[in-house]
């Protein structure tokens, strides 16, 4: 008893913080392992022709509560999270030479015109532009 | 509006540049003299040596509530920032190679698992792995 008691005082409060929240927020156990391995597939698959319909089939769950579900514990949708995946990868192809168009398809995206807007919502500059200051960065 | 420099307040400037480059990995971006011996310091992430700067800022030497401030925050293991890290396991066994404590050892969280140590310059900092 006496043991337990000063385990506990040695806890300190930030680690209490971490085990209510996780017992209040992180306790259903189901929805973390299907939305994690959610973002696990569109990982290692950003590049395939990916929807929602299909994501949620794997899953076996209907794609609005998959919508919600990964909305709530990443704090985006499969969609804006396999854009983001997208873009990111981009950026290694661009930095490697690669160019523009076909870094578009090899990421997963149809279209360069669309590829090109996303890239500079996101980075500010079109792909074309961020490829020729990494390269010109290389080269100093 | 961008965001270049975030300070994290250490107690001594030198012992936090030998942390944060050696023990964390962190490079040396500017070492500039300023009066007193104080420097403007600051370190970057390897990975994006063009992304913002983390500035080892002596404020708890030189005010008194900085130093207040950090001390409550150590008291309570609340850490003053975060870094993302791609596996905290693998983080957690390297730094406790190289002796850094931690006072949490690496915990899911729900879609994410976390871990805190100590970085010996008044500070707790948390690791952070998006599972």
């Amino acid at each position: 008893m006496v043991l337990k008691k000063i385990v506990f005082c040695n806890v300190t409060f930030y680690e209490k913080e971490i085990m209510r929240i996780r017992s209040i927020c992180y306790s259903n156990e189901k929805q973390i392992e299907t939305v994690i391995a959610t973002r696990n597939f569109i990982d290692q698959n950003f590049e395939e022709e990916l929807n929602l319909d299909f994501l949620s089939h794997i899953r076996f769950t209907s794609k609005f509560h998959l919508l919600r579900l990964f909305k709530r514990y990443y704090g985006l949708t499969p969609g804006q999270y396999l854009i983001f995946r997208r873009l990111e990868k981009s950026k290694e192809y661009l930095k490697k030479g690669m160019r523009v168009s076909e870094t578009c398809y090899a990421v997963g995206f149809r279209a360069p015109s669309s590829f090109s807007t996303l890239f500079k919502n996101k980075f500010g500059l079109s792909p074309s532009e961020y490829q020729k200051e990494q390269l010109s960065q290389r080269d100093e | 509006m961008r965001v270049t420099v975030i300070g994290i307040p250490v107690r001594d400037q030198q012992t936090a540049l030998e942390f944060y480059t050696e023990k964390l990995g962190f490079i040396k971006k500017r070492d500039i003299p300023l009066e007193g011996g104080n420097r403007w310091l600051t370190v970057v992430s390897p990975e994006a040596q063009d992304g913002p700067e983390i500035l080892l800022e002596p404020a708890p030497i030189h005010f008194e509530p900085s130093k207040v401030f950090q001390d409550a925050l150590m008291d309570a293991g609340i850490p003053y920032t975060q870094f993302d890290v791609d596996d905290v396991q693998e983080e957690y066994d390297r730094l406790i190679s190289l002796g850094v404590e931690f006072s949490v050892k690496p915990t899911a969280m729900g879609p994410v698992k976390i871990a805190v140590f100590n970085d010996t310059c008044g500070n707790n900092i948390q690791i952070v792995e998006t599972l």
